[in-house]
């Protein structure tokens, strides 16, 4: 099987110090792969890492490869981006309806008219699971939905992109327990179509979604608040 | 081993009455709110009781553009073109800039060097107007009368140049301000959706931002339609005809012409007396400007809290290649458009410094003037500590009490009405002010010219920035704190008492230090009503005609001197002291807010 994304030796440094790593896994096609540890172990700086979107004054090193294009470090772009997706822990909802959100990134990557888009839109909605609860009020207002609704929208989003890979960044944290199992449907849904790298701090999540596990240990003063400048 | 019984010290008996109940704060928060409203009555009343004492044909006010007392002649239409004309130029080049330059500032460049910029372009927001009309006098006008062959180069270009340059940074900071509410978890969302940094700015930063930066617009546009003292220098108040055609506009460009505020900072306010058709049309024309300025204002202010629901939809833009490519050449024109106002920044500040080099000598600080542009400027000084310092004394008070009171919410419609009139008073074009008290105070009460009306005609220029930032403030009260507090049996007063005010007053002193340090460079409203260019003790004994001597007059008065060599030294010098002072006043402001609401600069 061949694999999505390759690390090698991936660390996150600031100017003088090694702050996460150095770690090395494989994300196969189809497979999902858990990133778990405690708190502060540089998940989530991980994952930024993997998209070039980490905070002001990190930087990465190590071998980075996406299908089959190495990334050299700070040569990550948006073309990058769209290909392995990153859905932030918190769900952001941009202004605008429903069908405006699940088409944000899409209508900006592809060339298509408004019916293609939309049937993109729709088939994302689907395989996130929320297309049953929304299809009735796609023009409505984003702002409406639930947390739950609103992360699932957020992966939608990302999945209208048909990327190969999608980097879920602790996507059931803010969630009760209902919302979570909702969601964690749609992510083993995703399961032998698309290449998964799922942080999580719950083992037993990680134990029902996941085919292999990375195990970050040491503990690391890396503030996980990204900026983008 | 002995036990002993400890025993506790008598507890005092219940009174049964709550300690220290407070009540008089209510008086004290009302008192702030009502002066607020009723600075803001006396200017309107003025103006509508010098309307009332005298006849004033509306009709011919808007319509007619002659304007000739001796014949009682009164059109305000050549004025309301010139303001127009001058607001518009200023807009025209200053928005795109600003826009630009602050989207380079927050988005694109890094925070260490975004922050430093950023601090600069406050301060540049800062610097009194008398400068940017110093500058204007000295340098724009000669480059204008070799272009445009003007002789002197007043004319309205050059008044919208010298507006543009000086709502800039105004527009920018708050901008700024606009774009870095956005949180950065938005912009990652963006990004991590393979958008190009063109894309984010477009689709997920500016469409929350954009009603902030559109009242940073009006914001910048209500001070350009409300200064006197820049427009003044280089406008060259010549009531002029209305253009007919195209050409005619053009020509107009470049030629000089008259505002409403000129009219009203001129000589004429004087010469009308204080009743009669003349002065009805005079406060006809004040109306007119202050009706423009509140409008901007209020409507620059409000609903900054309507989301940006009606997003066009975009289509897609293009192939990778042409995506990357837009995204380097708007990278370009952004970064250039901050390119200007950083040229501005080092262009004015070695201006001041060459120029004004006569300020890093302390016997100009410490020496008094001689003759009519000779020695130091330590009267002047004096003047305008003592004229600010007075203010400062008077204004908070008022603008704490009126602050907590609209941020406390007494109801949430008093709240609404009282925050509108504080904003419009903060609006309210100063030369409005200066004229209202010289009718009250100089010529009604027969003080004539006297540092106490100065420093009172300066208070409404202070209380409505203590007011809001002191609001500002005690809105970002934690709900939890007012929650706990209240849950413990606090009265209202007692709540105020205990936990608004230590929460607040460091915001308070910020929004009094910012306010004089925007009194300071005041002209407009001192020039009939308290100081002198020459003549008056270095400290005015009594209250009734005893005038001081003040630094942004100085300035006025020998620019408008610009023929004679050391009258220009002694103006560039004292400019120098001008922005100095105002410099300190505003790095104790940031100094404090960044030392008691936490790091501010963030980007």
């Amino acid at each position: 099987m061949d694999n999505v994304i390759t690390v090698r030796e991936l660390r996150v440094r600031s100017r003088d110090k090694t702050l996460v790593g150095p770690v090395s896994f494989d994300v196969g096609q189809g497979s999902t792969t858990g990133l778990c540890g405690p708190s502060g172990a540089g998940k989530s700086t991980i994952l930024r890492a993997l998209v070039e979107l980490l905070p002001n004054g990190l930087t990465r090193d190590g071998e980075l490869q996406v299908l089959d294009r190495t990334i050299a470090p700070g040569k990550g772009d948006a073309d990058l981006r769209a290909k392995i997706v990153l859905v932030p822990q918190v769900p952001v909802v941009f202004g605008g309806s429903i069908l405006d959100n699940a088409l944000f990134g899409l209508r900006h990557v592809l060339r298509a008219s408004q019916g293609v888009l939309k049937e993109r839109a729709e088939k994302a909605l689907e395989e996130a699971g929320l297309w049953k609860e929304v299809a009735d009020r796609l023009d409505s207002p984003a702002q409406n939905l639930s947390a739950g609704q609103r992360q699932r929208l957020c992966l939608a989003r990302a999945l209208a992109l048909e990327p190969a890979g999608l980097l879920l960044d602790e996507p059931t944290s803010a969630l009760d327990e209902r919302s979570r199992d909702k969601v964690e449907q749609s992510i083993a849904a995703l399961h032998g179509r698309r290449a998964v790298l799922l942080v999580s701090h719950d083992p037993s999540q990680v134990e029902r979604l996941c085919d292999t596990t990375v195990n970050l240990d040491q503990p690391v003063a890396a503030s996980p608040a990204a900026a983008v400048g | 081993m002995t036990t002993e019984t400890l025993t506790r010290p008598p507890v005092a008996p219940d009174t049964g009455g709550r300690p220290r109940p407070s009540k008089w704060i209510w008086t004290w928060l009302y008192a702030g709110a009502f002066a607020v409203a009723a600075l803001l009555l006396v200017v309107v009343g003025y103006l509508g009781a010098g309307i009332a004492g005298g006849h004033v044909d509306w009709m011919e006010l808007l319509t007619e553009s002659a304007w000739s007392p001796t014949n009682s002649v009164f059109g305000g239409l050549a004025m309301i073109y010139g303001t127009a004309v001058v607001c518009a130029l200023a807009l025209v080049i200053a928005v795109p800039v600003s826009w630009g330059a602050a989207v380079a500032l927050s988005e694109y460049l890094p925070p260490r060097l975004a922050r430093p910029l950023r601090m600069c372009v406050e301060l540049l927001a800062a610097v009194p107007s008398i400068v940017y009309g110093l500058i204007g006098i000295m340098v724009l006008r000669p480059v204008i009368s070799k272009i445009a062959d003007v002789p002197g180069g007043d004319s309205l270009a050059a008044a919208g140049i010298v507006l543009a340059v000086m709502i800039t940074p105004t527009i920018v900071a708050v901008s700024v301000d606009a774009l870095t509410a956005v949180p950065d978890r938005v912009r990652e969302a963006a990004y991590s959706l393979g958008l190009t940094r063109r894309e984010v700015v477009r689709s997920a930063v500016l469409p929350p931002a954009r009603s902030g930066m559109r009242a940073a617009v009006l914001l910048g546009l209500a001070r350009a339609l409300g200064e006197a003292i820049a427009v003044f220098l280089v406008v060259g108040r010549a009531d002029g005809r209305l253009p007919t055609s195209f050409g005619e506009f053009l020509d107009s460009l470049s030629h000089p012409g008259q505002t409403l505020t000129t009219k009203l900072a001129g000589p004429e306010p004087v010469l009308a007396g204080t009743s009669g058709p003349y002065f009805a049309a005079i406060c006809g024309l004040g109306l007119v400007l202050l009706a423009l300025v509140a409008a901007a204002t209020v409507w620059g202010t409000r609903g900054r809290d309507r989301g940006a629901a009606s997003e066009r939809p975009l289509k897609f833009r293009g192939t990778a290649r042409l995506r990357q490519q837009r995204d380097r050449l708007v990278m370009t024109l952004r970064l250039g458009a901050l390119l200007l106002p950083s040229l501005l920044l080092v262009g004015m500040l070695a201006l001041l410094v060459t120029r004004g080099s006569s300020a890093f000598d302390p016997s100009f600080w410490f020496t008094s003037a001689t003759g009519a542009a000779g020695g130091g400027v330590r009267d002047q000084i004096v003047g305008t500590v003592l004229l600010i310092a007075t203010t400062g004394i008077l204004a908070l008070p008022l603008g704490f009490g009126a602050g907590i009171l609209i941020g406390i919410h007494a109801s949430e419609r008093t709240a609404r009405v009282l925050q509108t009139v504080t904003v419009i008073l903060g609006g309210a074009p100063t030369i409005l002010l200066g004229l209202a008290g010289f009718v009250i105070l100089s010529t009604t009460m027969g003080w004539g010219r006297s540092w106490l009306a100065g420093a009172i005609v300066l208070v409404p220029v202070v209380v409505p920035v203590i007011a809001l930032t002191t609001s500002a403030r005690v809105r970002s009260i934690p709900a939890e704190l007012t929650e706990s507090a209240m849950s413990l049996g606090l009265t209202r007063a007692q709540y105020v008492r205990s936990v608004v005010v230590p929460y607040t007053w460091p915001a308070t002193i910020t929004g009094l230090l910012l306010g004089l340090a925007r009194a300071a460079g005041e002209t407009a409203p001192l020039l009939f009503t308290a100081t002198v260019f020459f003549g008056a003790p270095m400290v005015p004994s009594g209250i009734v005609e005893s005038p001081v001597q003040a630094l942004p007059t100085h300035i006025f008065t020998l620019s408008q001197d610009s023929g004679d060599p050391q009258a220009v030294t002694q103006a560039w010098g004292s400019a120098m002291v001008l922005v100095l002072i105002t410099a300190v006043l505003l790095s104790a402001a940031v100094a404090l807010r960044n030392r008691f609401e936490g790091e501010r600069w963030t980007t």
